[in-house]
């Protein structure tokens, strides 16, 4: 019987056991290894979420839940604000993203790809604001946005969160642009692109796995910020992380909702990646040096 | 003709700007508040109030507690920037550096006029008095701390409730044991509550000196031998919060600890009968100390309408509304009215409380409190619970960080 | 190379740069002003010019040198303990096996919590009495009687370090992947005809090719490490005592719990100029290998 009839059924490692081993021992098995090491932490969180408030504080802890409850979450989408912080959340993380990509990838490919008077010192300018714990830069922050008006709003939010994601970005952004080999540019130069277009066809579509990892560090960085969103907005724009800051209280931590939001609160980001991480493939081959 | 419409009109344009905010534009109160349980909601007594109240507009907003710090940054942020709310809940703890803010509105006008004033016990307007004498605050709530013991235990063992720092000593003693520990410290952030109880308590005084007096010096080694000699404290008392002291209560791990009304419920669902709650223990000369948890309303300086803000928090003070609105904080009414029918948490929990006031007390209204209760008391405590100072360092350290 | 006219690569940065001027630099160089005054937050209006006193001041600060003791311990381990687990990681999801997409997304899930929670998450599983840590410790032999990780000098550093080195490995796993994407896959054939082991070509393509990366992505997280206090502020607030205390938690504190802001911002332009120190020997030795 022809081979490649079975390979319709079965993956091609399956029929070579030792191959497939290999497979296992050298790669699957370290890597669910740290995985493990990974998510136990959130499976913990993820379980307790599940489990009646009395076995929270029972000693010894039962791994296992004894009974599964979803109270909490339904506690926490019914009776708490958190449906309305997650989309306050996502508006400000996908704004971050658009402003960090869109001014990040110009930038970076000038530094990349442009000798000009005082361009290290700009590019050393960018890493330099970045130093400053970002802790007592929300004061004067704060008198520059009410200055604008702009307090309390989604824009506040965006731009406070590009004072630190924006620097790693263009550095990120740029270290990815390195790595793609300058013949390229060179060769569309030859036939006579304009900078700007070696940017927008040779560059951007080589770049996409590094915008994947920007975009994603861009993301989260917004997703996960929590000072900026206390002080630079409330009302009008909370985000999850004030929100879950609302959990924990003078007297009590509301272990169940903060169980149960910060299961909820990973999931985007994960989904996100999941779709994204495709774009993570390949690599350049010998077509695209060619082409 | 024509000379009577434009002075008609021109009547009418300056009479606008006087009539206008009355009639037409509600007075928007921003009011700040925390409340513990993310689920309660002020929006039933904003509802009522504007019901009472049209054109005043309530605008509440929940700010995250974040161990004090959070509250207060963003407090002090928006006062700093000219930005900040016409109301908000505040500590005792803070009242100095608000004054010396000029953050605050006297309302002793504002309480000679209103009817409430009464309703609320003395012994609470006497806490909240402003070294300047003035009332800034207008109380809302408060807690008491108070010891919780399971009785259950004490019965097996044919111990009395403690009275005294020696029955304390003898109960946790007698109740460690296995995995069982006498006494739940709060060693992190916060827990100097516990602290003075057993220090202050003992007869260290917060007056100049009187954190380095022999009756200081001997109550302090006394409370850091219970850890480091007698070993009644579980060995992670010197990161634990409350969250830890409550949880370590509720599954049985420890006799004792130090804490409000406000956990009660909680830990009756958890432990039924078997805990109770008695006053602290008080010291050799039959003094003692627990720490008043406050809480108030104040009116920022800043704010444009006062009028219509103090009408919504001397609301918050008064009798059924007051009710309600600790039913949400889960502390307890400030308003003997209120108190009469309080039934929100079981009784003996109440009258812990209640027999608590005598000794209840605050930290002294200094600016320099804030940092003793967040930084100061805990890193300087731990060190000694650890010891990697001896108790009489860490009065010396707390005597230069009060009194120079 | 030229481009097109010579004011391109200004265009291209303006909007970066004038984003950064606005909502960096300006504030950055207010708090350097204020750190030459004496700044008492609730004293708004008393701001007297103290010149280079909070420096000198922070210099004679015993707990100033404590903290930075801290920090280059916290950095240093934290960073690399981060990186070699992130690198492994993505030269693992660089292979080809089945279930690679799912095991791509759910390593970023550390990474994709809030501090906050992960730093109460692993306060719980680290907690003496009802944590899972000491439970599991003991009932599989690996611990004698439960430990109190959090409130004992000798483990609370090494504790907060594992939650950070969980919170930050997927960082250096998704920005490590990205990068494995642009060697050119021919290189490896190459090492591989020339009779390469898995080994030999790890170092002699992998690693090169990888290197702008690997020498940014280790600046950048540096700096994010060297800054980070909230893991710290929520497992144990700087102590028990002040074993955990860094600096920019010390710089946190003084400005806001101590409401003393000149001192606090001082700190951090101290921070700020001994980072900006490593990262410049850091970048001078770049160069010099990147001629060599």
């Amino acid at each position: 019987m022809d081979e490649s009839f079975l390979l319709l059924f079965f993956k091609k490692e399956a029929l070579f056991p030792m191959k497939r081993l290999r497979l296992f021992l050298g790669t699957e098995l370290p890597l669910a290894a740290i995985l493990a090491f990974g998510l136990v932490p959130f499976i913990w969180m993820a379980v307790s979420s599940v489990r009646p408030d009395e076995e929270l504080t029972q000693s010894p802890v039962r791994l296992i839940p004894g009974a599964l409850t979803l109270v909490h979450h339904i506690e926490l989408l019914r009776r708490t604000s958190f449906a309305a912080n997650l989309r306050d959340s996502f508006v400000v993380a996908a704004g971050a993203v658009a402003l960090g990509l869109l001014l990040s990838l110009p930038a970076a490919y000038a530094f990349s790809r442009f000798r000009f008077p005082g361009r290290r010192f700009l590019r050393v300018q960018f890493l330099v604001v970045n130093m400053f714990p970002v802790v007592l830069l929300v004061l004067p922050l704060f008198f520059v946005l009410r200055g604008l008006g702009l307090l309390d709003t989604y824009v506040a939010l965006i731009m406070g969160h590009a004072t630190f994601t924006l620097p790693f970005a263009i550095w990120l952004m740029t270290s990815y642009i390195d790595g793609i080999p300058a013949d390229l540019d060179e060769a569309a130069m030859m036939d006579g692109a304009t900078g700007v277009q070696v940017l927008r066809l040779v560059i951007l579509p080589l770049v996409v796995p590094g915008m994947v990892a920007v975009g994603i560090y861009l993301f989260i960085a917004s997703w996960n910020e929590y000072l900026f969103a206390l002080m630079l907005a409330g009302r009008n724009v909370r985000t999850v992380t004030v929100a879950l800051q609302m959990f924990i209280g003078e007297n009590e931590i509301h272990w169940g909702l903060l169980t149960a939001g910060g299961t909820l609160v990973a999931m985007p980001a994960v989904v996100l990646f999941l779709f994204a991480q495709r774009h993570l493939v390949g690599g350049l081959t010998g077509g695209a040096v060619k082409g | 003709m024509k000379r009577r419409t434009l002075i008609a009109s021109a009547a009418a344009l300056t009479a606008a700007p006087l009539s206008a905010p009355h009639a037409q534009k509600p007075a928007v109160v921003r009011w700040w508040y925390h409340f513990d349980d993310p689920k309660a909601s002020p929006a039933a007594l904003v509802a009522e109030f504007e019901k009472a109240n049209p054109g005043i507009t309530i605008q509440a907003e929940n700010i995250p507690w974040g161990g004090g710090a959070d509250y207060d940054t963003r407090l002090y942020t928006s006062i700093i920037a000219g930005n900040a709310p016409d109301a908000a809940m505040v500590k005792f703890n803070n009242l100095t550096r608000l004054l010396e803010m000029d953050a605050l509105a006297p309302l002793d006008k504002l309480l000679a006029g209103w009817s409430g004033k009464a309703d609320i016990s003395d012994d609470l307007w006497s806490l909240h008095r402003a070294p300047d004498g003035k009332a800034y605050y207008l109380p809302v709530q408060y807690v008491v701390l108070y010891l919780y013991c399971r009785q259950d235990w004490f019965a097996e063992k044919g111990l009395k409730l403690p009275v005294t720092f020696d029955d304390f000593q003898t109960a946790a003693i007698a109740l460690t044991g296995g995995d069982r520990w006498g006494f739940g410290l709060r060693g992190g952030a916060g827990g100097h509550d516990h602290w003075c109880s057993f220090v202050l308590g003992g007869g260290a005084k917060m007056v100049k000196g009187g954190l380095v007096a022999p009756p200081a010096i001997a109550a302090n080694r006394w409370f850091v031998g219970l850890h480091t000699e007698r070993h009644v404290f579980p060995p992670s008392a010197p990161n634990d919060g409350f969250q830890q002291i409550i949880a370590n209560m509720k599954a049985g791990r420890t006799a004792m600890t130090i804490h409000h009304i406000g956990s009660a419920n909680d830990m009756v669902a958890a432990l039924g009968d078997k805990i109770t709650a008695v006053p602290v223990p008080r010291g050799p000369q039959g003094q003692g100390w627990t720490s008043f948890g406050d809480g108030s309303n104040a009116l920022l300086a800043q704010g444009k309408n006062q009028e219509a803000a103090w009408k919504w928090i001397s609301y918050l003070s008064t009798g059924p509304a007051n009710v309600a609105f600790n039913k949400l904080s889960g502390q307890v009414t400030v308003t003997k009215s209120g108190a009469a029918t309080w039934d929100v948490q079981p009784k003996r929990f109440v009258e812990a409380t209640v027999n608590s006031l005598p000794i209840a007390a605050t930290l002294p209204s200094t600016p320099q409190t804030a940092d003793f209760t967040r930084t100061v008391w805990p890193q300087t405590t731990q060190k000694a619970l650890v010891e990697q100072i001896t108790a009489d360092d860490m009065m010396a350290i707390f005597e230069k960080h009060y009194f120079g | 190379m030229r481009l097109g006219s010579p004011a391109l690569p200004w265009l291209l940065l303006a909007p970066a740069l004038a984003a950064t001027v606005l909502l960096v630099l300006v504030p950055v160089g207010e708090t350097f002003w204020l750190s030459l005054h004496d700044v008492i937050l609730f004293r708004p209006r008393v701001r007297p010019f103290v010149g280079l006193g909070n420096y000198v001041a922070v210099l004679r600060d015993p707990l100033f040198w404590e903290s930075l003791g801290h920090s280059v311990v916290w950095v240093v381990v934290a960073v690399s303990l981060q990186f070699g687990l992130g690198l492994c990681t993505a030269l693992l999801l660089n292979r080809t096996f089945a279930w690679r997409a799912v095991a791509r997304a759910l390593v970023i899930v550390p990474w994709a919590l809030p501090s906050v929670i992960i730093g109460l998450v692993w306060t719980w599983m680290l907690d003496f009495n009802l944590g899972l840590v000491n439970q599991l410790g003991v009932r599989w032999g690996l611990l004698e009687a439960p430990i109190a990780w959090l409130a004992r000098p000798d483990t609370a550093m090494a504790a907060v370090i594992l939650a950070v080195v969980w919170q930050g490995f997927p960082f250096f796993a998704v920005t490590l992947l990205a990068g494995l994407q642009a060697i050119p896959r021919e290189h490896y054939e190459a090492a591989e005809i020339d009779g390469a082991g898995v080994v030999v070509s790890f170092w002699n393509v992998t690693l090169p090719g990888l290197a702008p990366v690997i020498a940014t992505s280790l600046l950048l997280r540096m700096i994010w490490v060297s800054n980070s206090l909230d893991l710290i502020l929520v497992m144990t607030g700087g102590g028990p005592g002040t074993s955990t205390h860094t600096l920019p938690l010390y710089a946190f504190l003084k400005a806001w719990s101590g409401a003393n802001y000149g001192y606090g911002s001082a700190l951090a332009v101290v921070l700020t100029v001994l980072l900006l120190a490593v990262v410049i020997s850091y970048a001078v030795r770049a160069g010099r290998e990147a001629k060599a």
